[in-house]
């Protein structure tokens, strides 16, 4: 009978130890891991009340990872220095007895009394502390024996490893964590840039103020409808920013001439485009295609565009898109040369160039966006508050827009 | 990994009956503790585990099991253990699991003990 009772007690421990490694090298969470082979080891030796402890050295103390029985007391934790645990052995058992008297026992009674440790198991991994599992009293009311204590040890032996991966793996993700917010920080700081380009850019003209971040503003909102991804969401918002950068090379007497320009001063004018991207195609931005939009946001998709003459088919969305809300800023904004149009004359030009000068679907999306807005039919209108800045909506019931 | 495991479970008069099936040897098996602890709370006091449909036990849900062997003890309560394959019953007794339950071949004679004991 005894015999019998020895094999399949060896025969569970094996077969405990081969399931205690299936939990520990799992792709569960670490705590989800670590509270399943806490139940292995429970069940192994049949202890209803036990914890699992890790040990942080930065505070000198462990705190429970896993419970069984103990779970109404997350809080408990067990101030340990390092002499304490200089005094145990390495992954073996120390029964209650042997443990009271110690310095860690009499620093922590109350602890080890709420976990209703009886047996404790100080986990190490490469000579270094990275825990301790607490285990009650077992069901059988046995003790240990020396098969039982042997199995203990192993399946210590695991634990602590697995204690000391998901230490490691904590202080990786802290470090990405951390990466993370650098990369944010930096990220803010490269857009604050840019939005101070943009505001020296408007600078310059005395009528097109914030015409950069509203020209961004309306391009991203478009490209956010047409269902475009983030990251390229953000680029277009980056063109809309810079797009007119090579304006800082012309003559401010051009750019605010009340009267009608010349042909050499249209031509001029007309060069901003080439000069932004030779200006920006230096930058190797995070973004893919910001120069190539900005290059080509004067082009028409009827090939009568500059500087580039280029035809519907050799157009990205992105420059159709930056084309018109650029164009549609034109419009509802004063120019040294004319008045503003309202937003009904505005959606009407927009009309009449579909298929010429605006892409035909990018035009509808537009004004279908705008309208929404003005509806209150989305989350977070984005034109509107924009047009309500310049004072263009003052003049609109919204419903001339529909009839426009 | 879905868990191989479901837990049915029937009310005999003052008797509740839990009848766990499949494997239990994840933490889904937590299931039989949560739900003997719900009868618990309401009062019950008489509990039969059925193993019939039980193929196999692992050190987790041995684990389990000795949660609410304990529970039972704590709270007086009586707790049977029923169609037990020989596997089932040499591992809870190696475990001394079996020293605190009443162990009975068939469900019917479990609840003829409880009701009987009234």
């Amino acid at each position: 009978m005894e015999r019998k009772t020895d094999l399949t007690r060896l025969l569970f421990s094996i077969s405990s130890l081969a399931d205690l490694g299936q939990e520990v090298s799992s792709a569960k969470d670490v705590e989800e891991k670590m509270r399943s082979a806490l139940y292995v080891v429970t069940g192994m030796f049949s202890v209803p009340r036990a914890a699992l402890l890790a040990y942080t050295p930065r505070r000198r103390c462990m705190e429970v990872l896993a419970g069984k029985g103990v779970d109404a007391a997350p809080d408990i934790r067990l101030c340990v220095d390092a002499v304490h645990l200089k005094s145990f052995p390495m992954n073996e058992l120390v029964a209650c007895d042997d443990l009271a008297g110690s310095p860690l026992y009499e620093r922590n009674r109350e602890a080890f009394r709420r976990l209703g440790t009886k047996t404790f198991v100080p986990l190490f991994a490469k000579n270094e502390c990275v825990g301790a599992l607490s285990l009650g009293k077992r069901l059988s009311r046995n003790a240990y024996l020396r098969s039982e204590k042997d199995a203990l040890k192993a399946a210590a032996h695991q634990l602590a490893i697995t204690l000391q991966n998901a230490r490691l793996f904590l202080k990786l993700s802290e470090k990405v964590a951390e990466n993370k917010r650098l990369y944010e920080n930096m990220r803010q700081i490269y857009l604050d840039t840019i939005q101070a380009f943009a505001a020296a850019i408007d600078f310059k003209d005395d009528y097109t103020k914030n015409h950069s971040l509203r020209v961004a503003t309306y391009a991203a909102a478009v490209a956010g409808d047409l269902g475009w991804q983030e990251k390229d969401i953000e680029a277009i918002y980056i063109a809309g920013l810079l797009h007119d950068i090579g304006k800082i090379v012309i003559d401010s007497g051009i750019i605010n001439k009340r009267d009608e320009l010349t042909t050499r001063e249209r031509d001029v004018i007309r060069t901003h485009p080439q000069v932004s991207y030779s200006i920006l195609s230096k930058i190797r931005f995070p973004w893919k295609n910001v120069v190539q939009f900005i290059r080509h946001h004067h082009e028409r998709i009827d090939g009568g565009g500059y500087p580039d003459s280029l035809s519907e088919g050799e157009l990205s969305e992105g420059a159709k898109i930056l084309n018109l809300a650029d164009a549609f800023d034109a419009m509802v904004t004063d120019r040294p040369y004319r008045d503003r149009l309202t937003l009904e004359e505005a959606f009407r030009e927009i009309r009449r160039c579909r298929g010429t000068q605006f892409d035909g679907r990018i035009s509808d999306v537009f004004c279908d966006l705008l309208r929404k807005e003005m509806d209150g039919d989305v989350m977070q209108a984005r034109i509107l508050p924009q047009l309500r800045k310049i004072g263009a909506l003052q003049l609109e019931p919204a419903g001339t827009l529909y009839e426009a | 990994m879905a868990s191989n495991f479901t837990l049915s479970m029937k009310a005999v008069d003052d008797v509740v009956v839990l009848v766990p099936k499949g494997y239990i040897n994840d933490l889904g098996a937590v299931r039989i503790e949560q739900a003997s602890e719900q009868y618990f709370d309401k009062g019950t006091r008489k509990f039969i585990i059925n193993f019939a449909d039980m193929y196999f036990i692992n050190s987790i849900g041995a684990s389990v099991i000795t949660g609410i062997v304990n529970k039972n003890l704590e709270r007086e309560a009586v707790l049977c253990f029923t169609n037990m394959k020989k596997m089932h019953r040499d591992v809870f007794e190696m475990l001394g699991i079996t020293k605190h339950v009443r162990v009975f071949r068939e469900e019917g004679d479990a609840l003829i003990f409880l009701h009987e004991g009234e």
